[in-house]
């Protein structure tokens, strides 16, 4: 589904990513991780398209997406989430879903906008105003429920547990848990924790300054030496926060 | 306001004025005047409070109107209210040559637009054999008699521009309530977010823009045929736009009523009562009220006599 061939992002002088070739399909829950700096989000904007890569290619569906603004993107059905949420402004929960499904898929059904509130746990906030009526988790919960309302086919997560207290930290982790087989979508998310990658993914990319340094199961990339290396020994497990 | 009142309010305003001052024709002269400020300052608000965008340009939608109507009713001999749309038309053209400017934000694409207004302006000066360049245009054919009314006179003129400005406030107040609305409002602030959701921000912004000088050109186009006559200082003016920022503001931009009240508040006041205390720089009060409605009731005149109530629908 999701294709990345050679793809390089420079900002001046600075490669954040550098060559990057990826797999992501339907059925893929995908880790992506790295120190901080490694080129994880500027990699989540090339694919959404809030940067345009220096060089190589991005495909979508079969789709080349590499020059498609961010709004084409998200309607062929690439959802993502920000590592700081941005709520919709002066919209309340609810409204703020609306948007994402009218201009995400064309229409609004109020029974897909139910079901992603009831699964998120922002059933009973429907009417408070996103920006400054909800406390982190919350808004955490919103912004994985905006990007499920534009029925995405394939979904990036940045850093949705991150700041978040153990007890929500673990509620959280069971609604992850479940979105792939209840909504079927494909997901690449971006965590520093090592037991949360190992408890959601399936699969893990490692990314060093910018290179894809391994690309396998948890069990087989956290026991390579250079991830270890570059990652584990770098003190992970909180350390990069 | 509430939707309850706007009834009692419509009928204020189409039977009551009229009645009560259609007698006195320099009054009616001056809430004429106030309207056209109004319609313009609705327009502005609706490109500033839906758009996001603070623009300094609109003098190029109110002289852009006014010229193509009065070009095209008195030298092509179209009716006049042809002439009002396509004024609206014209303005909407000119708002089609500004697109790139949606490429700024903030004070850049304020002053992009202000430098589009100026562009205008010295077009209509040096295009001598279709605008007449610096004398004008005069003959400006007036607002036509239909079924007996003269809405050429300052009455009948006082029932279109009402209308129009009525019709627009409907519009304004549509397109608020729907889900473009929601979108526009969301924008403001969070502009990558709302593209990640699917929204094409810059169309978006760009209907704003050329629904805004649509808007601003018929009002345009209904001031030249009240007034008669047009010449590039006058129908360019600056005061086409400073007048309606201060009315907005001072009303409270972000209603849909708001500009409105501070435009008949504002020039009433500035012409009734400040020119008689000061005859010269009678703005200078106008400024000191601003100053004040913005330390005191930074969201205008309409939240401050609203507080504590639910706002209004739609704004």
């Amino acid at each position: 589904m999701l294709e990345l061939d050679n793809v390089t992002v420079r900002f001046g002088g600075l490669t954040a990513v550098d060559n990057v070739t990826l797999r992501a399909g339907s059925g893929d829950v995908l880790g992506l991780v790295g120190a901080n700096g490694a080129g994880k989000t500027t990699l989540f904007n090339a694919i959404s398209g809030l940067v345009r890569p220096t060089a190589g290619s991005i495909r979508f569906g079969g789709t080349s997406v590499v020059r498609a603004p961010m709004f084409r993107r998200a309607r062929l059905g690439i959802g993502r989430t920000f590592q700081i949420p941005q709520p919709l402004h002066g919209l309340t929960v609810r409204e703020n879903l609306v948007v994402a499904q009218r201009f995400g898929t064309g229409k609004v059904d109020e029974r897909r906008i139910a079901e992603v509130l009831e699964f998120t746990g922002l059933a009973d906030k429907t009417g408070r105003d996103a920006a400054t009526g909800l406390a982190l988790t919350e808004l955490k919960a919103l912004e994985v429920a905006k990007a499920l309302a534009t029925d995405p086919q394939l979904l990036l997560l940045d850093e949705v547990l991150a700041g978040l207290e153990t007890t929500a930290k673990r509620r959280f982790m069971g609604m992850l848990q479940d979105l792939h087989a209840r909504f079927g979508v494909g997901i690449v998310i971006i965590e520093h924790d090592i037991e949360t990658i190992a408890t959601l993914c399936r699969r893990v990319a490692v990314l060093n300054f910018g290179r894809l340094i391994a690309d396998g199961t948890p069990d087989a990339v956290f026991r390579d030496p250079e991830v270890m290396r570059s990652y584990v020994g770098n003190g992970v497990g909180g350390g990069h926060g | 306001m509430r939707r309850a009142y706007f009834p009692a309010l419509l009928l204020a305003a189409y039977a009551g004025v009229p009645l009560v001052l259609g007698g006195n024709s320099y009054v009616m002269s001056l809430i004429d005047a106030a309207l056209v400020i109004g319609g313009i300052a609705l327009a502005w608000a609706l490109l500033g409070n839906l758009g996001g965008m603070v623009s300094f340009g609109h003098s190029a939608f109110v002289g852009v109107g006014g010229y193509v109507s009065a070009l095209l009713t008195a030298k092509a001999g179209l009716p006049v209210p042809a002439g009002l749309l396509l004024g609206g038309v014209g303005a909407v053209l000119a708002a089609v040559v500004m697109l790139p400017v949606l490429r700024l934000r903030g004070p850049y694409f304020a002053l992009a637009i202000l430098a589009y207004a100026h562009i205008f302006r010295i077009l209509a000066t040096e295009w001598t054999t279709v605008t007449g360049g610096a004398a004008g245009v005069s003959g400006v054919p007036p607002l036509p008699v239909i079924a007996g009314i003269d809405f050429g006179g300052k009455t009948g003129a006082y029932f279109v521009i009402l209308t129009i400005v009525c019709v627009f406030a409907w519009i304004y107040a549509r397109v608020s309530a729907s889900h473009y609305g929601l979108a526009l409002r969301a924008m403001h602030d969070s502009e990558d977010a709302t593209q990640v959701l699917g929204v094409n921000s810059t169309l978006l912004k760009a209907a704003m823009l050329l629904l805004s000088a649509f808007m601003t050109g018929v009002i345009g186009a209904f001031n030249a045929h009240y007034i008669g006559f047009l010449e590039p200082d006058y129908a360019f003016a600056g005061l086409w736009v400073t007048l309606p920022i201060v009315a907005a503001i001072f009303g409270g931009y972000r209603t849909i009523a708001g500009p409105l009240l501070g435009a008949v508040v504002v020039y009433l006041l500035d012409q009734l009562v400040f020119k008689t205390l000061i005859s010269s720089g009678h703005q200078l009060i106008l400024g000191a009220l601003l100053v004040a409605m913005i330390v005191f009731s930074p969201r205008g005149l309409l939240p401050l006599l609203t507080r504590g109530r639910k706002p209004d629908a739609g704004t």
